[in-house]
């Protein structure tokens, strides 16, 4: 039997396209990331989607030093989000002690 | 590919140091190519130290086949043993053991061995020719040497020259796929001899004795009692006091120990060491960390290691020299324990900034050797006049104490030009040649000053005249009026904080002499912290090498500034100028580096804090918890209520050991707990005795809770044990292994992190027999249901309100407890029923064939094997239990001790000996503690603590307890808690196994099912059949040889024997003798009938050992258990030759070893030994497995062998495949 791949969708595919649609409607909303990796934890504006990089406008992280900038996150590397839509539960704020 | 290297045993005099101190018997490997340079250059120079006398680094790649030819000039045999290496146990092992034939070299002669280095790593090597613990024995006398296993493709180059090495302690190591680094071989040795210029011992300048015995470092040591000379001799600035400028540069110059050199953020790899003989050190090095476990990026930070004799660790500093900031200067690198860092055990990591090509000198006119780029990273700067470099840029004075810091001293001095240039552009207090902060981070401040007060240890009025602690200033009016208690000093930091300390020292300049000291000016002090990153310049607040001097004069302040850039483990912090003088005094304390956006608060009230040893933290991502910090002490010099020292030295100023021990300054001695009717088993009785003033950590029934483990003083190992809870053992990795048991050296911080399942009285305790005694223990105290001085977590339901009283003191002991009534908390509904009946009864135990035995044996047995035990049919052995992973354990003890068998009946036990003795009568109740097993710590842990019920029985009494296995845990040690002092080092202990769910457990000769015992056969549909060998260590133990005479171990054990001056060196925690299983082949009874040192494992001229000779066939999947449940502190190292294992049993990342380091009383260890029987290449002979511990602990018995035979045995059936 013979498989056209280039039509082919695989469970993945669909998986991943869903997952880019759902953070495509996020769009200018809060989301919380969770990462197995380096640094952890993101907090920010999600600001854009390239292709499967979701472009992040960083407020909270673990580390002060890596906050308020740009970062890409691909969602493979994404173990746990939230993204903070209107009417739903909000992200605690988080503030350093000082 | 073969590496070759003909290695020589030589006697060669070693000079350990510029002022002619030597140990005129040293004997050390060398290679054949250096033999006769070093012997010349010795024999030129008898008082200086000769670069080429240090232990002998050899290296090789992994996958390479290793060649020695290993040539014998010593008087008699000797050899070499790899550890970490596979090699063919008959000709390659470098002893004599077992039924092997000898792969020794006699005298003169020569002898090959073959090694396979099949993995990166330290390849430790020393002799078992000669394993005498006095100054004759071989490896105390220097006869060690590493082989440095580097990872495949890599060469190596003379750090100063860049030309070929054939050996040396440092190198460069390249490879083409990986970044170059420094390698720094350390290795630590002790108790070696030394005399002095003038042939003698040498004499402490202040105190009038004999100094300390030998602590240094890879030959050499650098005493304060030399430098002190000097200053007492006017040679060197007269108006120093001595501990203060120990490591000072600028007075001295440099030290004869390792000072090993690089340039900024250089890789490094320390290559740590321990090639002593006795005991367990710290190894700190300054302003750095790194992974406990190099190859398991999940692994916990540390920043301190304690190492025990004859183990080994691969030290990789995060972000290379100079650590994330890049930090320039002298990174002091040393043994914590003060008594050893004062006899000189320390060296310093020097950071450069600038190219050293020869042309510099240092400060004082002594050239600098030039130190090699390393070639794959940028060049550094030449120096130049304006920008000369560390050290060339410091204002200091040779011959004078180093200068103070530049901005940080409340009203001192500005910059000189020369320290504008080398600072960075936004140079400010505490922070002038690097910025810590890395950028502008949230800043918290904290004035902290040092006082002297008295502090009141107990409730006898145990006190410490001259107690000196950390208080912060907003603390002070209500500490020093009596408002607020002296507390450890524990700041709670947010992770990314820089941190601004205010220092001010407030102590009076002289600390008075009394029967512990002699008076000592200690006039200037600081706050050295570990872990965060600073300027090592200017704010490590010690006085190193050719650095400032950052520490400030009484009524000073100073700022500090450090940095917290992730979140860390609780963080130790002490003063680094006169701490073997006064730390145990209670100069110590910690921060916590708790989770970014963690509010702290005050457990009791509610209100925000930032400081104390008892916070509940809360946080808005992660669960609330409480946190705890607990810092053991020892050295701690009290008085009693009427002004009488309490154990003192047998002279003011003596390190031998003075004082006693407390947590967080307090204890809370058993010997006041006896109650009205005298019984040791309500010792920890809350109904009986009322709380314990130590510490008493506060929750609701289910919170999670971090312990911060420290130890604040001063020299010992001691064994946190915590009762009915466990943590895995590496905080932040998931892989690690469940543990209830922490070993603890001076400086080393631990975070424990658990849930507190039911509510009732855990105990934790530092559970050796001596510290318990005198009170270092107290309770962790879950409630289930509201009380007024103990807030709820924010995120946990409420408690419910009070209904019932809460419990106090009676003065009677509690009622029973009724396991039956509870189940244990992680029980799930249909577990397996596994039911024992134990029962609890004196006994001889004969410990081997030369009549060596205990006649006031108390053993646990199962009741069916108490008649064969009783009449002699059986000789016992530890009760082991075993349960699978799900099941309902109950073991029903029933005790059947009588008043007339204890040796003591009238209350004082005079050996093994502890400090502070007194009346504490033998119990005739007892008791079963397992750790690590799932239970209701009310009814089943085996202890009467606090307000639980009474889980002892008397005399014909029984209770059955219920264990659950929740998982494969592995090895749990099992003790009585009835009478730790008369019970446990006579045999009272075990170990339960928690194996894999549908194990059956069969013995190894008849293959029939069994219930007990230490050897078996363990059967697993799933696993492969597999051998299990249980290995129960313990020490302090009480024996009489064959004619009733009292064996007084360790010395009675010394071969040939014992001088009459080294009586003095045991401690009380070495007394007692030693082995494994109620075993011990003491080396001294073979000695006797043959004493030729080098025969004395030889099972061909003495037979087999007492100790378990285990057996197995090449391949067999062996197991090994290992425990020391029993008693004393004196940490062991376990060893198994031609074997190894991962140091992580659960992590297959985790690196390879072949040793089990700082065993002591509570560790549990399992031990799957890589390839099987006979290592990866299923060698068959005799393996010994022993203690690392050449004093005291292999003399004494502390050894056995794995025999792995070629052929099929009669008596062996082979596992099914």
């Amino acid at each position: 039997m013979h498989n056209n791949f280039s039509t082919f969708r695989s469970i993945n595919a669909i998986h991943d396209a869903a997952l880019e649609d759902h953070f495509r409607e996020g769009i200018g909303f809060k989301v919380f990331i969770l990462t197995p990796s380096y640094p952890f934890m993101l907090i920010g504006q999600i600001v854009s989607l390239i292709e499967d990089h979701i472009e992040l406008m960083v407020e909270t992280t673990h580390f002060a030093q890596l906050e308020n900038r740009t970062w890409l996150v691909h969602i493979h590397n994404i173990e746990v989000f939230y993204i903070e839509f209107p009417g739903g539960p909000r992200i605690p704020a988080l503030n350093d002690m000082a | 590919m073969i590496r070759r290297y003909h290695v020589v045993a030589i006697p060669i005099r070693i000079v350990v140091n510029n002022f002619g101190d030597h140990n005129p018997d040293g004997r050390m490997y060398v290679l054949k190519e250096n033999e006769s340079t070093v012997k010349e250059l010795v024999r030129k120079n008898p008082f200086t130290p000769v670069e080429l006398v240090q232990p002998l680094t050899i290296r090789a790649n992994e996958g390479d086949i290793v060649e020695i030819l290993f040539e014998n000039q010593l008087p008699i045999a000797a050899g070499m043993h790899f550890q970490e290496a596979d090699y063919n146990v008959l000709t390659s092992d470098g002893a004599n053991v077992g039924l092997n034939p000898s792969s020794l070299a006699d005298s003169g002669d020569t002898i090959f061995y073959r090694i396979n280095a099949a993995t990166e790593g330290i390849y430790y090597f020393t002799d078992l020719g000669n394993v005498s613990s006095t100054e004759d024995g071989f490896s105390l006398q220097g006869l060690y040497g590493a082989l440095l296993v580097e990872k495949r493709g890599s060469w190596w180059t003379d750090p100063v020259t860049g030309g070929k090495l054939n050996s040396g302690a440092f190198a460069d190591i390249h490879n083409p796929f990986l970044p170059s680094f420094r390698e720094y071989a350390w290795f630590f040795g002790d108790e070696m001899e030394v005399d002095d210029l003038t042939g003698n011992r040498p004499i402490h300048p202040v105190t009038g004795q004999d100094v300390d015995s030998f602590h240094g470092v890879n030959y050499r040591i650098e005493p304060l009692y030399n430098r002190k000379r000097l200053i007492e001799e006017g040679v060197v600035n007269p108006d120093l006091d001595g501990e203060e400028v120990h490591h000072d540069s600028w007075v001295f110059g440099d030290p004869a120990t390792p000072i090993m050199r690089g340039y900024r953020n250089d890789p490094a790899m320390f290559r740590l060491i321990h090639a002593g003989v006795k005991e367990t050190h710290t190894w700190h090095y300054h302003l750095h960390e790194w992974l406990k476990d190099n190859s398991n990026i999940h692994s916990e930070l540390l920043d301190v290691q304690a190492i025990s004799p004859q183990s080994h660790y691969n030290v990789q500093p995060l972000y290379g020299l100079g650590s994330l900031h890049g930090a320039i200067g002298d990174v002091i690198v040393h043994c914590h324990l003060y008594p050893h860092f004062e006899a000189g055990m320390w060296g310093i990591n020097r950071i450069f900034d600038t190219l050293q090509d020869g042309s510099q000198c240092y400060p004082n006119g002594m050239p600098i050797a030039p130190l090699q780029p390393l070639p794959d990273r940028p060049c550094p700067p030449r120096p130049t006049k304006e920008k000369p470099g560390f050290p060339n840029f410091i204002p200091g004075k040779v011959g004078c104490k180093a200068p103070r810091p530049p901005l940080g001293i409340v009203g001192g001095r500005e910059m000189t030009e020369l320290e504008r240039n080398a600072a960075v552009p936004n140079a400010r207090p505490g922070a002038v040649f690097v910025d810590a902060c890395l950028g502008n981070p949230v800043v918290l401040e904290f004035d902290v000053s040092i006082i002297e007060m008295p502090l009141v240890y107990n409730k006898q009025g145990w006190n410490d005249p001259k107690g000196r602690f950390f208080v912060l200033d907003k603390d002070l009016d209500d500490v020093l009026s009596g408002r607020k208690e002296p507390e450890p000093l524990v700041l709670q930091i947010e992770a990314g904080s820089c941190i601004r300390i205010n220092f001010t020292n407030r102590a009076p300049h002289v600390l008075d002499g009394d029967a512990f000291q002699l008076v000592t000016r200690t006039y200037e002090t600081g706050l050295h912290t570990h872990f965060v990153k600073f300027d090592i310049l200017v704010s490590d607040a010690s006085n190193v090498g050719w650095n400032y001097d950052s520490s400030v004069l009484p009524g000073e302040t100073i700022r500090y500034e450090w940095f917290a850039e992730t979140e860390l483990k609780a963080f130790f912090f002490h003063d680094h100028l006169f701490p073997a003088a006064y730390q145990q005094h209670g100069v110590f304390g910690a921060g916590v580096v708790q989770p970014r956006f963690s509010k702290f608060l005050d457990s009791r009230t509610g209100e925000e804090t930032d400081r104390g040893t008892q916070v509940t933290v809360t946080n808005p991502i992660i669960p609330d918890f409480r946190d705890f910090a607990l810092f053991v002490q020892d050295f701690t010099l009290l008085f009693d209520k009427d002004g009488c020292p309490i154990e003192p030295p047998d002279f003011p100023g003596s390190s031998d050991d003075p004082g006693i021990f407390a947590v967080n300054y307090k204890n809370e001695p058993l010997q006041f707990r006896l109650g009205k009717e005298c019984d040791p088993a309500y010792s920890f009785s809350s109904f009986v005795n009322g709380d314990p003033v130590t510490p008493i950590l506060k929750a609701y029934e289910g919170d999670p809770i971090r312990i911060r483990l420290l130890q604040g003083a001063h020299e010992e190992s001691h064994s946190f044990n915590l009762h009915g809870l466990k943590w895995k053992s590496e905080h932040p990795d998931n892989d690690s292994v469940l543990r209830d048991q922490q070993h603890i050296g001076i400086a080393e911080s631990y975070t424990l992190e658990m849930d507190i399942p039911s509510a009732g009285d855990y105990l934790w305790a530092f559970e050796d027999e001596e510290d318990v005694w005198n009170g270092t223990w107290g309770l962790i105290r879950a409630f289930d249901q509201q009380v007024r001085d103990l807030i709820p977590l924010s995120d946990r339901p409420l408690p419910p309100m009070r209904t019932k009283p809460l419990p106090k003191k009676t003065g009677k002991p509690p009622a029973p407890a009724d396991p039956q009534s509870t189940l244990p908390p992680e029980l799930s509904h249909d577990a397996v029923l596994r039911s024992f009946n134990v029962v609890a009864f004196q006994t001889p135990i004969v410990y081997n064939s030369f009549g060596d035995h205990d006649p006031f044996g108390i053993i646990f047995a199962l009741e069916e094997d108490v008649e064969d035990i009783l009449n002699g049919k059986k000789n016992p052995e530890p009760l082991v239990l075993r349960g699978n992973s799900g099941d309902l354990v109950e073991v029903t003890l029933t005790s059947r001790l009588q008043f007339d068998l204890f040796p003591f009946p009238d209350g004082i036990h005079p050996y093994p000996p502890v400090k502070e003795q007194a009346f504490y009568p033998p119990s005739l109740r007892i008791s079963l503690h397992p750790s690590l097993l799932d239970y209701d710590i009310t009814t089943s842990s085996g202890d009467t603590v606090g307000f639980n019920p009474d889980q002892t029985v008397g005399p014909g009494e029984t209770i059955t307890y219920r264990w659950h296995v929740q998982e494969n845990v592995g090895t749990c040690a099992m003790w009585d808690m009835a009478d730790l002092r008369n019970h446990r080092s006579f045999g009272t202990f075990g170990a339960f196994i928690a194996e894999s769910r549908f194990t059956t457990y069969h013995d190894p000769t008849t293959l029939e099912p069994v219930e007990t015992g230490t050897n078996v056969i363990l059967k697993n549909p799933l696993l492969p059949d597999t051998r299990e060998f249980v290995l129960i260590m313990h020490d302090g133990v009480r024996l009489v040889d064959k004619h009733g005479q009292l064996i007084v171990d360790p010395m009675a054990g010394v071969i040939p024997a014992a001088e009459a001056e080294e009586e003095d060196i045991v401690d009380t925690y070495d007394n007692g003798s030693r082995g494994f299983n109620y075993r011990t082949e003491r080396l001294i009874n073979r000695f006797r009938e043959r004493p030729v040192l080098s025969d004395l494992f030889s099972s061909k001229v003495f037979g087999d050992p007492a100790t378990p000779v285990f057996e197995a066939y090449p391949g067999d999947p062996v197991t090994i258990r290992l425990t020391d449940p029993s008693e004393r502190r004196r940490a062991h190292t376990f060893h198994i030759h031609g074997h190894s294992w991962k140091f992580n049993p659960v992590d297959v990342f985790s690196r390879s070893v072949s040793f089990v380091g700082h065993m002591v009383p509570g560790s549990t260890d399992d031990l799957f030994l890589i390839g099987g029987a006979g290592g990866l290449f299923n060698y068959p002979g005799d393996y010994m497995y022993r203690s690392g511990n050449i004093r005291w602990d292999i003399e004494q018995g502390m050894w056995g062998i794995i025999r792995v035979h070629a052929d099929i045995q009669a008596h062996l059936p082979l596992l099914e495949e």
